[in-house]
């Protein structure tokens, strides 16, 4: 997708981002027990997602990104109710689905659809093509065998698949066809919005261009909605509009995928940006390091849930929690410190001033 | 970055003509298909190439470590004049570990999970550092035990493990992937080997935690003067720390050469199709693909491999291998569009590319 064409999506993004969000995520906590007290009730929780607001707009594709353990992947699946949601909501096209029981989630389920990393652990080894996707389409009213039969093959020609493909089973293809067997199947449904959770992560380079290539197309052709979960901050750029960047439980930064990596507002997309090894050897640099270990999510440090890794903490950081200042519509950024890191771009790794570093975010 | 002696000092290690043979239940299957490469001291040699394309294969042949039933290794291996292939196993043991040590991609599960992290350094130590536990017994006053662990505490702060007390106590799976890894490259470099392998040694690892290992691997391994083989898929890896690159594909190695020249006039066909298909940040454009995928092994394509994929395949690259050309002195390519050697061709053969450069 050209640079001009993605800022005109972009411009109509925010024009309807306030009234056409898609999925609305409220303070969603996603907690599992950690350790059970004599009674056998949980006594620690691990807070894998931890109070995250959230907007998905009708036609963006939304990138999440962050460390492993961050909870990207608890929060795709608790947007698509397949985790134990404790407190929050989530709204889907307005209308609550958090809490829901399975009988009246059924008919939403195929509006909302999700790939996975693995793709040869994610079909079904004992299945041919044809089954696995008819298995999908089966819960579509109106399918009888033989209109599955023509859907099925219609849907391997939009993956670039042939349809003798049909017949085969799992084993028999690469791993970047056995992902375009998953997007097909969960195109079967027709949904209007997919989490793809680390779904390139798996493949090699060449063939990760070749899927990468396929969503965006067919993002645009039938107008689908996108969460793409991934740790690779690179791939994030070129399929992404916006880019939310997650540390230990909470979004720390949502930034239009441009904007987020020319001038990163939050101290710990800057790391995850210059700790990218960059494929130009003209380009070499002393790779950004974080100090110590990921804080545990079962006693998150306090305040700033980054403050323990991050240079330039200060006393506000451990002792309050950062608000979400606005930058403009739909972006926004969790920081003390971000005017101050925004002001000057070139930044000294020091602990700022205490006298500058009050600065109440809006 | 670039040792200028590289060319001029012999090399540490010498890979010639290595083919491995995999049995399989369609017959024998081609795993490599000659592959040739030269490490030179002090270097740090990034071998790049997709999955199946024989990486970790070439690896684990080098020290002999591929499942010895059915398996058919051919070709030289010289470690300083010595050829490791003709080699027994328990000829291979003064090799292994203490002049070839090797890291690979899943610290977790290559640390032995019955044991804890001092139990195994230690024995270690014992085995492979016996004067340096004497010196140190002699300089400190200490018993030898005491020497163990003071040699431990100070491999283990090297590698900038701290809390070493608790970690000595711990078990593979109570430590971070990080800090595996990180234990890891402490236990390879204990010897001072010669030659270090990387395989895939940061792969499983986040990139904050991925730069402190690139880190410490290219200043420890500079210091302690051993040369790196870093088998990776990613390029931009390579672009960053290593000095020189080798691109497999299928079994071979089609392109070898300096860093800085394989990125910025790639000439193999397949390096400039990969090159192209790596996500930069701020180009904003469509990646491009390479057509097509990775050949099957149990029934390879005639000639050059990748000739099925190629946008500039001609008559010849479907009969014969092509042969390694050199470009100039420190870049090799097998490929016929470069170089003057062309083998016999049916009459009416023009060396022009017939297919055209994919986007």
């Amino acid at each position: 997708m050209s640079r001009a064409c993605r800022q005109a999506i972009h411009a109509s993004l925010r024009e309807r981002l306030l009234n056409k969000a898609i999925i609305q995520l409220n303070q969603v906590k996603t907690h599992f027990p950690y350790r059970k007290n004599w009674r056998g009730q949980p006594a620690e929780w691990l807070r894998a997602v931890d109070g995250v607001n959230l907007d998905i707009v009708a036609g963006e594709c939304l990138g999440l990104v962050g460390e492993s353990g961050c909870g990207k992947s608890t929060l795709g699946r608790s947007i698509l109710c397949m985790a134990p949601v404790v407190s929050g909501s989530v709204l889907f096209h307005g209308k609550e689905i958090q809490g829901l029981n399975d009988a009246k989630l059924r008919p939403l389920r195929p509006k909302m659809q999700m790939v996975f990393q693995d793709p040869r652990a994610s079909l079904n080894p004992k299945m041919t093509v044809l089954q696995i996707l008819q298995e999908a389409l089966f819960i579509c009213p109106g399918f009888d065998h033989r209109r599955s039969l023509e859907r099925s093959a219609e849907l391997l020609d939009t993956v670039d698949l042939r349809p003798e493909h049909l017949f085969r089973y799992p084993h028999e293809f690469s791993g970047g066809q056995q992902q375009r067997i998953c997007i097909a199947r969960a195109l079967a449904t027709e949904p209007e919005f997919i989490v793809f959770d680390e779904a390139t992560s798996a493949l090699d380079v060449s063939v990760q261009a070749q899927v990468i290539n396929l969503m965006a197309d067919l993002q645009q052709r039938l107008n689908l909605t996108y969460l793409f979960i991934s740790h690779d901050l690179s791939i994030m750029e070129q399929v992404c509009h916006r880019i939310a960047v997650m540390y230990a439980g909470r979004i720390m930064e949502v930034q239009r995928a441009q904007a987020l990596f020319g001038s990163p507002r939050h101290p710990y997309t800057k790391v995850l940006r210059d700790a990218l090894p960059v494929a130009d050897p003209r380009q070499r640099r002393e790779l950004a390091t974080l100090p110590g270990e990921v804080p545990s999510l079962v006693h998150p440090p306090s305040g700033c849930r980054f403050h323990t890794r991050c240079v330039y903490a200060t006393d506000v950081c451990r002792d309050a929690e950062p608000r979400m200042s606005v930058i403009d519509t739909g972006n926004w950024v969790r920081c003390h410190h971000h005017e101050h890191l925004q002001a000057n771009d070139e930044l000294k790794a020091q602990p700022l001033n205490r006298s500058t570093e009050i600065k109440e975010t809006p | 970055m670039m040792k200028s002696n590289t060319s001029v000092s012999q090399p540490v290690l010498r890979v010639r003509n290595l083919k491995v043979d995999f049995p399989s239940s369609r017959g024998r299957v081609r795993i490599l298909e000659g592959v040739n490469f030269s490490l030179y001291p002090g270097e740090i040699l990034a071998l790049v190439g997709e999955t199946g394309c024989g990486k970790s294969v070439t690896a684990k042949s080098i020290l002999n470590l591929l499942p010895r039933s059915g398996v058919h290794r051919h070709g030289e291996v010289f470690l300083d004049g010595c050829d490791l292939m003709k080699l027994s196993n328990a000829a291979m043991r003064p090799f292994r570990g203490r002049r070839i040590a090797m890291i690979f991609q899943n610290p977790q599960s290559s640390i032995n999970p019955v044991f804890t992290l001092g139990e195994q350094i230690f024995r270690l130590i014992r085995m492979y550092l016996s004067d340096e536990i004497k010196a140190v017994q002699q300089r400190l006053n200490i018993s030898g035990r005491a020497a163990v662990g003071q040699i431990a505490k100070e491999r283990f702060e090297e590698v900038g493990l701290t809390d070493v007390e608790r970690l000595l106590k711990s078990y593979a799976h109570q430590i971070s992937g990080g800090m595996a890894q990180r234990y890891r490259i402490a236990t390879a470099l204990l010897s001072s080997p010669e030659v270090l392998i990387a395989d895939e040694a940061t792969s499983a690892l986040d990139v904050t935690v991925q730069s402190h290992i690139l880190k410490l691997l290219r200043s420890l391994c500079r210091r302690k003067g051993t040369s790196i083989v870093f088998i990776t898929h990613d390029l931009g890896i390579a672009a960053q720390m290593c000095d020189r690159v080798a691109v497999m594909y299928s079994g071979r190695i089609v392109e070898t050469a300096p860093t800085l020249s394989i990125f910025e006039a790639p000439r193999h066909p397949y390096t400039q199709g990969l090159l192209a298909a790596v996500p930069r940040l701020g180009s904003g454009k469509r990646l491009a693909n390479i057509p097509g995928m990775i050949p099957d092994l149990a029934n390879p394509p005639a000639g050059c491999r990748f000739h099925p994929r190629c946008p500039q395949v001609m008559a010849c690259c479907k009969e014969e291998k092509p042969p390694q050309q050199d470009i100039d002195e420190q870049h090799q390519v097998a490929c016929y569009l470069y170089g003057e050697h062309v083998p016999c061709l049916p009459t009416g053969h023009s060396r022009q590319p017939q297919g055209a450069i994919v986007e």
